[in-house]
């Protein structure tokens, strides 16, 4: 699975390990978060990340 | 200001504010500004690059007007920022079959902050290009400078590059092109410390893009025009690398003198070890100058007496503004004077979390410094100087 990259933090998303914090389960693909998902450290949308590595 | 050539049917349209003195009511502006506005005649199309603040919309119309723009295609917008976009509307209105051109993100922040109509809009994503007939734009996104619309402009066939605001300096001049390049430079640093910096990771890439186009000249919407850009891309590969330099930043407020005393010793100390030292007291900084010392600096030591059970306020704006700008600092400490007690290191610290610093013991001293803290000052000095040493730097 993909990692995401946020491009106003650069907060990493791995799917690996989810956000259990926002309800994200572990081994949550990105494209699978809920649209209304914000970035746990800095609070923009999904759409300011963009894939990683 | 005047329409001025840049080159055939390539003119600067913008305005000079001699007076501003203060941006987004944070950054100072020691140099006043410019709103850079480009309009380019192609052969079938004109095209016009951002606008300026719409305080000033005027100075645009009518340089547009007094260039005999009677037909205008395209408004090529780069960054959806209000002293760029803010003019857009009253040209939409001045010349009512153009049409707003940029990628899909700027359109929803134009029309999220100036409600522009949908259908005024030409949307274009990374690569795409434009045809002015005998010349052709070409669009590139690079998010984060410092927006995350921004995008840059590629004229092909002039090798002409609009970036936005990435690259630029807040300067009033009458130079259309850079000729007082030390000057430039810093106040380029400047603007690159209080706007650029945080996203300093993504820079090296949009580098790399830009050094592949070999533009001859960059034009930048803040600050004069540059013909030989080598030296501020040069410029722009050093501050967001990596790389820190052997500086300490001492960033210190005092009440009673004796915090004040304390930051004194630690910069001799410093000074004495070969550490070179950057001093800034946090009452009425230039934040734009502390900003400046944080881009190079590998040690930030934050000097403040405790206020009641907490950080001085103004050291405490200051820590702020430095996480908010994330500078490549990797050493820093906190020392300071207190009366009774106190989480001052805690709080300071705390404020601090987007940096990635290792914190070096802290210096508190009940009342004024007694030998022994004078000592353990000298003892942060080795440190300090030993981490440098150990990174190369000294």
């Amino acid at each position: 699975m993909h990692k995401w990259i946020c491009m106003a933090c650069d907060y990493i998303y791995d799917p690996e390990a989810g956000d259990p914090d926002s309800g994200i389960p572990p081994g949550t693909p990105f494209e699978d978060i809920p649209a209304d998902w914000i970035c746990p450290n800095c609070g923009v949308g999904k759409d300011l990340f963009e894939p990683y590595g | 200001m005047n329409p001025r050539r840049i080159r055939d049917n390539i003119w600067a349209v913008g305005t000079i504010d001699w007076d501003r003195r203060l941006f987004d009511d944070l950054i100072p502006l020691p140099e006043g500004t410019s709103y850079n506005s480009y309009l380019l005649k192609g052969s079938e199309k004109t095209a016009l690059i951002d606008g300026v603040d719409p305080a000033v919309e005027q100075v645009l119309l009518d340089n547009l007007r007094s260039l005999g723009v009677e037909k205008l295609d395209y408004i090529i917008s780069n960054h959806a920022e209000q002293d760029h976009s803010g003019a857009i509307p009253a040209v939409l209105e001045a010349w009512p079959e153009s049409m707003v051109v940029t990628n899909p993100r700027c359109a929803g922040m134009l029309t999220d902050h100036l409600h522009l109509p949908e259908e005024r809009f030409i949307l274009k994503d990374d690569g795409e290009t434009l045809s002015l007939g005998d010349w052709t734009l070409q669009f590139f996104l690079a998010p984060f400078v410092h927006w995350p619309e921004t995008q840059f402009t590629w004229l092909t066939e002039e090798k002409i590059l609009f970036t936005g605001d990435f690259l630029g300096s807040h300067q009033a001049t009458s130079d259309l092109f850079v000729r007082d390049e030390a000057g430039t430079l810093f106040g380029a640093k400047r603007y690159y410390a209080e706007i650029m910096m945080p996203y300093r990771k993504k820079f090296p890439k949009y580098l790399d893009r830009i050094d592949g186009l070999a533009p001859e000249i960059i034009a930048t919407t803040h600050g004069p025009i540059y013909d030989r850009p080598a030296s501020i891309l040069e410029a722009y590969r050093e501050w967001s690398s990596d790389e820190v330099k052997n500086e300490a930043v001492v960033a210190y407020v005092s009440m009673h003198d004796t915090t004040a005393k304390m930051a004194g010793h630690l910069i001799n100390a410093l000074i004495d070890r070969g550490v070179r030292v950057k001093v800034h007291n946090l009452t009425g900084v230039d934040v734009g100058e502390l900003a400046i010392d944080l881009v190079d600096a590998a040690t930030v030591v934050w000097a403040s007496p405790i206020v009641g059970v907490g950080p001085h306020p103004n050291a405490a704006y200051a820590a702020f503004l430095a996480n908010v700008l994330k500078p490549k600092v990797k050493y820093t400490a906190v020392i300071g004077s207190y009366g009774w007690g106190g989480k001052m290191v805690e709080q300071l610290l705390g404020l601090l979390k987007n940096l990635k610093v290792e914190v070096l013991d802290p210096v508190m001293v009940k009342g004024f410094p007694r030998e022994e803290d004078f000592a353990s000052l000298d003892g942060l000095a080795d440190t300090i100087a030993g981490k440098h040493r150990a990174e190369g730097l000294l």
